[in-house]
């Protein structure tokens, strides 16, 4: 029997305590909520400028959602940041199980120059390695194509070593066991290693699904044509004049933009909770 | 299963076909980069593809803050857009690099229609065409002014009358200010305080562009003016001080268009007046501005050069830059006497704006003008913020100016 | 014990191999010997060693050093205070508790929005008559222009950048929260150690690890912190917002010294190297004796 099952089965968390608990991480919250209150309600009030005093005397109306959603290219914009984020997100999932988890367990020869030289790689500003990067695209001749967004984002240092990380505190105890039966390491990795690995990917999606949904500058750089074109980068420019920006329109696009992250965010986090016990039950 | 095949097979056989004709009928393709909504451009390049059926035009979209960056990555590539358009701050660093190809030969005969050369010259030879260009000019809330018992019909034409009609504005209280101040606002603040030391005869660099003129009585003179501002107004960042501005709060600003397109969207009860910029006094002086704006170039790189051009001077024609003016309404075509279309005739303050235009400045076409004009900010910003006296600061300016010439 | 084969050893690494030498490798060594050159991405082929000239000039650059300290003060003011909040707000809702979710995710909400969009917001609020100072001045409490003022400017980006950081790194904790045996605290329970004891000897410890990659990327993270500045200040005023990766990036794209700003890039690379070595040896020792 697993422990889960007891876990789920225990009764529901008493009232009392719930309460308290709402008492003082209530006022918190509502702190974290203000600016998404301005974002809304901005997004509103078409003639509202940037003012939320205005912004909340109204008129109130949907007017920007539905000049965004009448735009010729918004439609693709979400279509193709759906499928480079969906594209990177698997990537990096499985190649920061693989490479976190071999660091982790230290079954690599030189696993400090490993994780150390992964580490650094993220410690170069990315301001410096866009054009050169830009060069290897442009040789390859990927530039304006899916591969731009996609390929040079398939293998992340911050997984990687976030997951590398999880491994080390993880007990060993599961995996011996195995080994002990006679599994093969492959075996190992995928049947006892990936369940165990279950929350920290959970992470690493949520994060790698949130920066390359809101990735801006390279997709900016990478791509030149309108049809190729991802929704961060679409709404800057869309709602771009000289000097100044319509910002009930861009509300009205962060709004929309930041509502398939919050689920990707909801579907997760229950992953994260199901936690090693879910995968030890196996 | 055999009837999809068949439609398959008919359908690559259209698409080869389509393909063919394509080539056999060599349209040649120009690759456009600019950063004008795509509705605004596409109906004036529309018409350029259909005067000229040999060459398609792919207009792409650039943005303001990072558009730089690709053009540099683009170029650095060896792969620039045939056409683009640059603002003039971008352009002497581009043309010190010798990245753009020289119009001088194409572009002659249209010298004398267009303004806003000195963007793109290099002693005799040209890099670009002037497109569309912007100014700053005074704006003035006439309700504010009728409110401090001031004449609302007439906008203050001195630095005396400026600084009477913010005291009597000031002194309104209830959060309504006389005067803003541009604070530290890169690429910005320049483009507030310089008017007034070019109006008084100040200059930052000599003509030939060799020395620095900075420590001029002229200039200190215009920046005792501008601080001097500070105690009958408010200070502010541009966009702050348009608010203000837009909510009727604010008695006079140097601003540019953009306002003359926000106001009615954002503020449609606000009575307000655009006038030139105030000179020092009564028959001293000019009205002096800032002038800057969007130039069409080509790449060395570029394999379309002709095209390119064309296409150039297709946009730069009045009845084009006007259209996309129009169509923008926060600039205003280069082009010499546009202030007499049809179009300017109902719009008195974008008719001011162009008539602007007549004693406005353009920038010293210097490769390091953009550190230049940072060393001048950061000098006055120095002043605003009384770290230093007027007279210290330009001082200070002017020597870092002169470093920037002998390196 | 057996261990690992080699082979299975380097399948599992082999992504990274891969990836790196496809998008990592050129571009790294493109910008260290950039470093070393004039290159300037508008005359490309056209460029010239310069040796160690572009680093001679970093260190007498003083507006360099000013970046240096403004992005100093910015990891030492928010780092504690991130973390710290992270840990706070992963503790508080970990247990079950009704509406837990909602909690989760509403501090996660921040994390949510792109930090362009969420730089905007705050231009907005910071504004002199913005909804921040609407709030203070009915308490009588002072209403600066936040970001027009060179005292209070870094201290608003900073809080800001705490605030929309800590729901981040309290989904990190959480994950690591969950990884630690519930067996572990029940145990202790029963020897009748209290909350606070359980915390400093159970969750601590164990929670060591991730705790080493919150600081070491959380370092890195505000050493290079760029999008903030750039949509709220652009470095003003006086240059009290300037950060090491602004300056970095007007030489970089303002003058086209791609060089100049690689040595930058760098120096940065060295001192991120050296804190993340600190912090490494510091916890990375115990996270060894905690195993």
């Amino acid at each position: 029997m697993s422990a889960d099952v007891l876990r789920e089965s225990a009764p529901p968390p008493p009232w009392g305590r719930s309460v308290r608990r709402w008492l003082w991480l209530t006022p918190l919250l509502l702190t974290m909520l203000l600016p998404f209150f301005w974002m809304v309600a901005i997004s509103l009030a078409p003639h509202a400028g940037d003012s939320l005093a205005r912004a909340l005397r109204g008129p109130w109306d949907l007017s920007q959602y539905r000049s965004l959603f009448a735009s010729a290219g918004v439609g693709r914009y979400l279509v193709n940041s759906a499928i480079v984020a969906v594209a990177v997100v698997a990537l990096n999932v499985i190649t920061a199980a693989m490479v976190g988890y071999v660091l982790g367990r230290r079954r690599v020869p030189g696993e400090r120059f490993w994780t150390l030289g992964i580490v650094a790689t993220l410690m170069v500003p990315k301001q410096t390695l866009m054009i050169p990067l830009y060069l290897v695209l442009a040789r390859f001749g990927w530039l304006d194509t899916y591969a731009a967004l996609i390929l040079p984002f398939a293998v992340d240092a911050f997984g990687i070593f976030l997951v590398r990380q999880y491994v080390a505190a993880l007990p060993l105890e599961f995996e011996e066991a195995a080994r002990v039966d006679g599994a093969s390491d492959w075996r190992i990795f995928r049947d006892i290693a990936l369940p165990l690995l279950r929350p920290v990917l959970a992470v690493v999606a949520i994060q790698s699904f949130l920066a390359n949904w809101n990735s801006f500058l390279f997709p900016l750089v990478f791509i030149d044509s309108d049809r190729m074109r991802t929704l961060p980068v679409g709404l800057a420019l869309l709602s771009q004049s000289e000097h100044s920006v319509d910002w009930g329109f861009l509300m009205a696009g962060s709004t929309i933009a930041s509502l398939p992250v919050l689920a990707v965010f909801v579907v997760f986090q229950r992953r994260i909770l199901a936690g090693m016990l879910a995968g030890s039950g196996k | 299963m055999r009837r999809a095949r068949a439609a398959m097979a008919a359908l690559a056989t259209a698409a080869l076909a389509i393909s063919g004709c394509a080539r056999t009928s060599q349209v040649r393709e120009v690759v456009f980069w600019q950063f004008w909504p795509l509705e605004v451009i596409q109906p004036i390049v529309q018409r350029f593809e259909a005067e000229h059926p040999g060459i398609d035009v792919r207009v792409e979209q650039l943005t303001w803050d990072s558009g730089k960056d690709k053009i540099t990555a683009a170029v650095a590539a060896g792969r620039p857009p045939d056409l683009c358009e640059l603002g003039s701050t971008y352009m002497p660093r581009f043309l010190e690099a010798g990245a753009l190809s020289d119009w001088s030969a194409g572009v002659a005969d249209l010298r004398d229609s267009l303004r806003g050369w000195d963007m793109c010259r290099v002693g005799d030879a040209l890099y670009g065409l002037p497109w569309v260009l912007g100014t700053r000019a005074l704006f003035y809330d006439k309700t504010l002014f009728a409110r401090a018992g001031l004449d609302s019909s007439r906008a203050p034409e001195t630095w005396a009358e400026v600084r009477e009609a913010a005291a009597r504005i000031q002194r309104l209280g209830g959060g309504v200010h006389g005067y803003g101040v541009s604070l530290n606002d890169r690429q910005k603040l320049f483009k507030k305080f310089m008017p007034y030391a070019w109006g008084n005869g100040g200059e930052v660099l000599s003509a030939r562009l060799d020395s620095c003129r900075l420590d001029s009585p002229e200039n200190l003179a215009a920046l005792e003016f501008y601080l001097g501002l500070r105690a009958l107004g408010t200070t502010g960042l541009q966009d702050a001080l348009d608010k203000e501005f837009k909510e009727g709060r604010l008695g006079m600003q140097i601003s540019g268009a953009w306002l003359l397109r926000q106001i009615p969207k954002e503020a449609p009860a606000l009575r307000y007046g655009v006038a030139l910029v105030p000179r020092p006094a009564a028959g001293v002086g000019t009205h002096a501005s800032f002038a800057g704006g969007e130039v069409l170039v080509g790449f060395k790189a570029s394999q379309r050069k002709e095209d390119a051009l064309r296409l150039a001077r297709f946009l730069v024609r009045p009845d084009n830059a006007l259209a996309l003016a129009i169509a923008a309404q926060s600039v205003q075509p280069a082009t010499v006497g546009a202030d007499t279309a049809a179009f300017y005739r109902d719009q008195p303050a974008q008719a001011t704006m162009i008539r602007q235009f007549a004693t406005a400045r353009f920038t010293p076409n210097h490769p390091r003008w953009d550190e230049m004009e940072e060393a001048i900010e950061e000098e006055v910003e120095q002043a605003l913020f009384d770290r230093k006296t007027a007279k210290q600061a330009l001082a200070d300016a002017h020597a870092r100016v002169t470093a920037l010439l002998g390196r | 014990m057996r261990t690992h084969s080699r082979a299975t050893a380097w399948t599992l690494l082999s992504p990274w191999v891969i990836g790196f030498t496809l998008f990592g490798l050129y571009p790294f060594l493109f910008s260290l010997l950039a470093s070393f050159t004039d290159y300037s991405p508008l005359r490309g082929s056209d460029w010239h060693w310069v040796g160690l000239a572009h680093y001679r000039r970093a260190l007498a650059d003083a507006e360099l050093w000013g970046a240096l300290r403004n992005t100093a003060l910015f990891v030492v003011g928010t780092i504690p205070f991130t973390t710290a909040a992270a840990l706070g707000l992963a503790l508080a809702v970990q247990p079950s508790f009704r509406g837990r979710t909602l909690f989760r995710v509403g501090f996660f909400l921040p994390s949510v929005v792109s930090v362009v969009v969420l730089s905007l917001v705050f231009k907005g609020l910071y504004a002199p008559n913005g909804s921040l100072n609407a709030l203070l001045a009915p308490l009588g409490l002072p209403t600066p222009a936040w970001l027009q003022d060179p005292v209070t400017a870094l201290p608003a980006i900073m809080a800001m950048d705490v605030w929309a950081a800590c729901g981040y790194y309290m989904l990190i904790f959480l994950a690591g929260l969950e990884a630690i045996p519930e067996e572990l605290h029940d145990a202790a329970r029963l020897d009748g150690a209290g909350a606070w004891t359980r915390f400093t000897h159970i969750t601590l410890p164990l929670l060591r690890p991730t705790l080493l990659f919150v600081l070491v990327v959380n370092t890195i993270r505000s050493l290079q912190i760029f999008a903030e500045v750039f949509v709220m200040t652009r470095g003003g005023p006086l240059g009290s917002t300037t950060t090491v990766v602004f300056h970095l990036y007007e030489q970089a794209f303002g003058r086209f010294e791609l060089g100049y700003a690689s040595a930058i890039a760098w120096l940065l690379f060295a001192l991120s190297m050296a804190l993340a070595a600190v912090q490494m040896r510091a916890l990375a020792g115990r996270e060894e004796a905690a195993r």
